[in-house]
């Protein structure tokens, strides 16, 4: 995986190029003065502690909530949920 | 104190109006869509809820203080069985299979959801132009925008469509639309309130929060939504608030504002006169008020823009119309999420997802990304260092009064730099409430972290101040 990936196939999205707009926010960061601490993720202390964790459980969704999802699915078949065929490069 | 949900509870319990004819009387409004704040009508359930509250009232049962208050949802909220479109192409057909925590817990209590509210797709935007419901019109000049991306929300507490609305705020996207429909919004701390079920678009500042026309409304609705939740283990416990509590800011001595915000060419030179003066009312009143130091708003913009689009361009990966979502085939699996994503993405949001994709890839994510957290730190730190010195910090909401419908979408990087007032604090996920007082945009009152209560009470001390 070394070829260099573009915007337009990291987003998935045609036709993507980088935005003028964009590039100027980036400027500004480029340019910014950043502290020599290396405290990263000081501000983000919002990591869970080990005793209070949820529990691993499987919990079995309620029926309508079943039925929605595949309501929700885009396309069906003889009572089979179709995805876009999947290809080897 | 005054309160519409404690007036109506009243009028409720005192038989002067059936809960009925109240929601009947809001889905009557909301329909004519006036001001394009409707993306769904819940109509038939809204009746077959307030039906219940009437016949419980007729039974003499005692009722909650919630119970048949007809509020709104902004369309990014999960409600079982109701679309869920985020304003989106994407999305306009998606149908919630669950409820998102905050909003069970007002069903739980009784209040009636009426609607779900027109609001930028996917959060992105700070005018609600960028829908496909057409964009929401102000509710004191409908010439104007009405805010975002809670523009729906907003204008519909502002018009009496709703009681109360329940927004959602990253980077200003309650707080702003409250300024500019001239409504109380309050963005809580950072964790006070689930966003299990909050479609996400930046997770690390997505906050849930109530729109309303009163601090005591703001108040009850905050303490029924906060709380924690195994579903978002962000979450904190938090005390509950009294009424009592708001009522006395003996405790507040001194005010801090942010001397750059004020003095600089951004700022039109009314809101500048108007937050000036409001700063006098306080000083008059015996408060010490401080001029503090702070980043410069384009850095406050470019670090929040350059993380939300990082965390926006991973959140969004899952829309490609594999499960669910309006898929778009084309020759394989690849084909068709790029058709997908390009044809029911708006320009705005593709704009963002393009951006963060750009800072979390290779050689860049050094130079922009990292560097933008570390800033990140240091917004935090600032902070930090103030609530050391004033109790409160107090600042304009926005630097402009709101824009004509049109001309942000035109000029996206004037619409990123209108956010410049309310970025900061959701980086530092601090408690922020827009008062509709003090500028014609209103003011902000920032307290420090988990400080919810402080925030409300300086909100009531100013109410009778200025």
């Amino acid at each position: 995986m070394s070829k260099m990936m573009t915007v337009d196939v990291l987003s998935s999205i045609k036709g993507a190029k980088e935005s003028e707009t964009v590039s100027k926010l980036f400027d500004v960061i480029k340019n910014a003065n950043t502290s020599n601490n290396n405290s990263f993720n000081i501000n983000h202390k919002n990591a869970v502690s080990l005793d209070d964790l949820r529990e691993d459980v499987v919990v079995d969704s309620p029926q309508i909530e079943k039925d929605i999802i595949k309501e929700n699915f885009p396309k069906q078949k003889n009572g089979f949920l179709v995805v876009s065929k999947v290809i080897e490069e | 104190m005054e309160s519409q949900i404690h007036k109506i509870h009243q009028q409720l319990v005192n038989k002067e109006i059936s809960c009925t004819a109240l929601v009947q009387e809001k889905l009557e409004l909301l329909k004519q869509n006036t001001h394009n704040t409707v993306n769904s009508l819940l109509d038939t359930k809204a009746l077959e809820l307030a039906q219940k509250v009437d016949a419980k009232i007729a039974n003499g049962e005692e009722i909650g203080l919630l119970e048949g208050i007809p509020f709104g949802i902004k369309d990014v909220y999960m409600v079982q069985g109701t679309y869920t479109t985020a304003s989106s192409d994407l999305l306009k057909k998606y149908k919630s299979s669950y409820t998102a925590t905050a909003i069970q817990k007002l069903l739980d209590a009784g209040a009636i959801p009426l609607v779900k509210e027109n609001c930028d797709s996917f959060g992105h935007g700070s005018s609600s132009e960028n829908t496909i419901f057409g964009a929401v019109k102000n509710a004191v000049n409908p010439n104007l925008v009405g805010g975002g991306s809670s523009g729906g929300s907003a204008v519909n507490v502002a018009k009496d469509y709703t009681v109360f609305s329940i927004g959602g705020d990253t980077g200003g996207s309650i707080r702003q639309p409250a300024g500019y429909n001239n409504v109380y919004g309050l963005k809580p701390t950072y964790g006070r309130i689930s966003r299990y079920g909050i479609m996400a678009y930046a997770s690390s500042t997505d906050c849930v929060g109530p729109i309303a026309k009163s601090i005591e409304d703001i108040r009850i609705v905050l303490n029924v939504m906060s709380g924690k939740d195994v579903k978002d283990q962000t979450t904190y416990a938090s005390e509950t608030i009294s009424e009592e509590a708001v009522l006395n800011a003996d405790e507040i001595k001194t005010v801090g504002y942010f001397k750059n915000f004020i003095e600089n060419d951004a700022i039109d030179a009314q809101v500048k006169a108007d937050f000036l003066a409001s700063i006098e009312k306080i000083k008059a009143k015996g408060i010490e008020v401080k001029e503090l130091d702070f980043f410069e708003s384009d850095t406050l913009v470019s670090t929040y823009y350059t993380l939300a689009m990082a965390e926006t361009a991973s959140n969004l990966s899952r829309l490609d119309g594999t499960n669910y979502g309006n898929r778009i085939e084309g020759d394989n699996l690849k084909d068709t999420y790029s058709i997908t994503r390009s044809d029911n993405f708006s320009e705005e949001t593709k704009r963002r997802i393009v951006g963060g994709n750009q800072v979390l890839s290779q050689g860049f994510s050094d130079e922009i990304y990292l560097k933008g957290l570390n800033l990140r730190d240091q917004i935090s730190e600032n902070f930090e260092k103030d609530f050391k010195e004033v109790a409160i910090i107090l600042s304009p909401v926005t630097p402009q009064t709101p824009p004509k419908i049109g001309d942000s979408l035109k000029d996206p990087l004037a619409m990123y730099l209108s956010d410049a007032y309310t970025v900061g604090f959701s980086l530092g996920q601090l408690p922020t409430l827009t008062i509709p007082k003090g500028t014609e945009t209103g003011l902000q009152i920032t307290a420090a972290k988990n400080n919810d209560e402080l925030v409300l009470k300086f909100a009531n001390f100013l109410k009778d101040t200025i």
